[in-house]
This record gives structure tokens, C-alpha cells and sequence, in this order.
């Protein structure tokens, strides 16, 4: 009986804690994890994620960290970065859905898409 | 239809050779390019090659035999700006190959520089490379590589190394007999592709050799192969079939090539193709690694795999003498 109460307690002080965590998580935690979701790594001639879904109205950002420069241009002529070294970036709003193929004009053969809903 | 295979120099194990019907032992030129790291120097005499090492007697008499000939040196992918782990002084190595050009007994009379002269196309970058390959006391010819025209679609690169080109800053120009054609790849790429020579080039190309007569030796060069080397990492040229279509009734076509940085030679038929050590750092062999990027080395083992080429022309035979030799 003890025993079941003490489970029973366990469980339910782990629910608790569980809900307030959910309940309210903290700011910075949040925009931590919306940022990494928007942001595409370019490292070792490719691109990670290749294919990344974002929200109407999010902001992409590309982030150079091999050791020669690329440059991000879409297929289509919607965006281009400048040439970007490593550690630069490059961000670009995408303001209506759809899917935009890019790839970067230096290095043709590494390819990405954007699925923007 | 014969089969052509891939040569990579530093290749354990038996080199294999294709037959084409030229009178040309492709043997002796193969074991001859094995040599090539250790600087020998392959003539052809009479169709078949032989192979003289640098320092022997009859290499200088090979030296010394210019009548009705030349000799020109190739360099590439100096990359002036990079200073990543692969390479932190590429300055120290662009100008071990300077003195190795300096240092060649059977002088060049000019140079070729098979692009990515700098590594982000930036002013300061080209000046240190003019400043460098001033030493040498040669004209230089220069096609662009795509880290030179990074950012206004080779304006600064025509500007400062092709004032007289065509196009994207494609030309071409005669020395001895031998007819010089400076080629465009690494412009309007398009997504999912390989370097790409563009209609108007390929025109002008056309237009370009139809008149000369077939015995004319042709050297093409243009930074990105124009065979294919392995298309998964862009190492080829979609439109360089329709370019070489036009250099079909010459004898002799040799083409040099850089962007790959390592040394790879290939014949099919009248065409020798030949890529060149970059003198700043090394990449891996095709699928060797997970991508293209510089490929870091033991220090001391830098200058062995960056380099620069010797080519030799003794007129009246068919194929040019391409010789590569590392820095150590």
C-alpha cells in the first residue's frame, strides 16, 4: 500500500514538473531553437539540411564553415549571396511559400532547396 | 572504340595503356609519366617516347636541341588569400615555384596560369601574385578560375590579365607555329553542373581554327578539365565535346587544365589532356574523400604534391613533352 502510494507520488510529482516545463519554457531556449531550425551549415561542399522547411516570413540563414568560399544563388534568380568565406553568412526572408531550388554558383554541383508553408 | 583510362602518377601498381593507331608507344609515354614527379623529361622521337632524367647528359642535349621549337611552363590554383590548415603560406609555396621555373636548365618562354590565381578575387590577392610572378621575367597568360571571378562575373580578372579577350575573356595567340587557345569554363555555371564553355565561346572557337591547316599544334588551356574527371564533384566540362569536335582534324591538341590540383593525364587520340599541380595546396583523388576541398598533408610532405609543368614542343612531332616536377 505504502509502496503504491509511493509510486503514485513519484508520478504524479513528475507530471508536475513535466507540465511546468512545458508550460514555460524560457525565452532564450525558444529562439535558440527557432534560429537552428532556419539555418542551413555549408560544410565539405554540401549542404545540411539539403532540403529545409521554413515558415511564410522566415528568415534563412546560411552559414559557410568549409575552407574555400560559396556562393548561395537560387536557380531561378530570387537571391544570391556575395561570395561568402568561411564562418561568413548570409540570410535571406522568405516572404511567399513555395520551393526554391539553389545551389551555389561556384561550385554547381552542391545543390539545396527551401520549402517555404 | 578504343578505351581510355585514367593515369594518376603517384598509381601503385602497373600502369595500363590504350592502343591507338598513331604510331605512338604509349607504354614508354606512360612509364614516362611516372617519372614525371622526379622531373624527367620525355621527348618524342620518331612517334615512340623516351625518357631522360633532368640531370643526365643526354637530357641536356635534349636541353639544348631547340631548333624549330619551344619550350613553355604551365602553373595553377596559386590560391593568393588562402590560409587555412592545407596551406597556411601559400606565398612560401607560389614562390618555391617561381624559383623552381627560375631554376628550369632549359628556360620557358613563357608561362600559361591556369586560373584560381586568387582565392577570393580580391585586389590585394592579384597583387601579390603580380608581385610574385614578376620574378620570373616571363609573359604570362592567364585564364580565369572560379575564385577569381567571384564577385563581378570576371570584370577585375579581364581588367588586369586579358584586356584583348573576347567574351568572358576567352583568346588565343601563336608562338612558334604552335596556335594558343586561352578557354572560359567556370562562368554562368548552371545549378547541378559541370563548368560550361557558353554558345558564344564555343562560336568564336569554331570560327577560331577553321582556317588554320590541320599540321598546326593546338594547345587548349582553361582551368576546369575539359574531360570528364569525375562529374560528382563538378571535376568535367558539360559543352567540352562540341570544343573538341572543332580540334578534330589537328594532329597534335594538347590541353592543359588546372582546378583539380593534382596531376592526371589522359590520351584519346590526338588529344592529350593533362591537368597541373595548383602550387598552394593539394586536393584528394577522385572519391578518395567526402569531398573536394583542400586535403591536409604532413607539412614536410606539402612540396612533394604541389608542383609546377615544363612542356616541351619539337616541331615536326606529334605529341607536346608535358613534364610535371614538385616543388620537393
Amino acid at each position: 500500500m505504502r509502496k503504491r502510494m509511493f509510486v503514485g507520488l513519484s508520478i504524479a510529482v513528475g507530471l508536475a514538473i513535466a507540465t511546468v516545463l512545458i508550460l514555460h519554457p524560457t525565452r532564450a531556449r525558444s529562439e535558440d531553437a527557432k534560429a537552428s531550425a532556419m539555418q542551413v551549415t555549408v560544410d565539405n561542399f554540401t549542404f545540411a539540411p539539403q532540403t529545409l522547411t521554413v515558415p511564410v516570413n522566415g528568415t534563412v540563414t546560411w552559414v559557410n564553415k568549409d575552407d574555400v568560399p560559396h556562393v548561395i544563388a537560387s536557380d531561378d534568380g530570387v537571391f544570391k549571396s556575395k561570395a561568402l568565406d568561411t564562418d561568413d553568412k548570409y540570410s535571406y526572408t522568405f516572404s511567399k511559400a513555395g520551393t526554391y531550388a539553389y545551389y551555389c554558383s561556384v561550385h554547381p554541383k552542391m545543390v539545396g532547396k527551401i520549402v517555404v508553408q | 572504340m578504343a578505351k581510355n583510362k585514367l593515369i594518376h602518377p603517384d598509381a601503385n601498381g602497373v600502369i595500363e595503356h590504350d592502343h591507338n593507331n598513331d604510331g605512338i608507344d604509349r607504354r614508354g609515354f606512360l612509364k614516362c609519366m611516372a617519372w614525371a614527379g622526379t622531373g624527367a623529361l620525355c621527348v618524342v622521337e620518331g612517334g615512340v617516347l623516351k625518357s631522360y632524367a633532368l640531370g643526365s647528359q643526354m637530357g641536356s642535349k635534349m636541353h639544348s636541341h631547340k631548333v624549330g621549337g619551344m619550350t613553355f611552363a604551365q602553373i595553377s590554383d596559386s590560391h593568393m588569400g588562402f590560409n587555412k590548415p592545407a596551406n597556411p603560406d601559400v606565398i612560401s609555396t607560389l614562390k618555391a615555384a617561381v624559383d623552381k621555373l627560375n631554376a628550369l636548365p632549359n628556360q620557358p618562354e613563357f608561362i600559361l596560369h591556369t586560373g584560381d590565381i586568387s582565392h577570393l578575387s580580391k585586389p590585394e590577392e592579384f597583387d601579390n601574385v603580380d608581385q610574385i610572378l614578376k620574378a620570373t621575367n616571363k609573359e604570362i597568360f592567364f585564364v580565369p578560375g572560379e575564385h577569381d571571378v567571384l564577385n563581378d562575373d570576371g570584370a577585375m580578372f579581364r581588367e588586369r590579365y586579358a584586356k584583348n579577350s573576347k567574351g568572358a575573356g576567352w583568346y588565343s595567340f601563336d608562338k612558334n607555329g604552335v596556335h594558343f587557345i586561352g578557354l572560359v569554363n567556370v562562368m554562368n555555371l548552371k545549378a547541378g553542373g559541370l563548368g560550361s564553355l557558353g554558345h558564344d565561346q564555343l562560336e568564336w572557337l569554331e570560327d577560331d581554327v577553321k582556317h588554320l591547316k590541320s599540321s598546326t599544334p593546338i594547345v587548349v588551356f582553361a582551368h576546369i578539365p575539359l574531360w570528364t574527371v569525375y562529374p560528382q564533384w563538378g571535376w568535367g566540362t558539360d559543352d567540352s565535346a562540341q570544343a573538341l569536335s572543332y580540334l578534330k582534324k589537328f594532329g597534335s591538341v594538347t590541353v592543359l587544365n588546372g582546378h583539380i590540383h593534382q596531376t592526371l593525364q589522359k590520351v584519346e587520340g590526338n588529344v592529350t589532356f593533362h591537368t597541373a599541380f595548383s602550387t598552394a595546396f593539394p586536393q584528394p583523388a577522385p572519391g578518395k574523400a567526402e569531398g573536394p576541398g583542400p586535403m591536409k598533408v604532413p607539412a614536410e610532405q606539402l612540396r612533394s604534391v604541389l608542383g609546377i609543368t615544363d612542356v616541351n614542343y619539337v616541331q615536326g612531332r606529334h605529341a607536346l613533352a608535358v613534364v610535371d616536377s614538385s616543388l620537393a
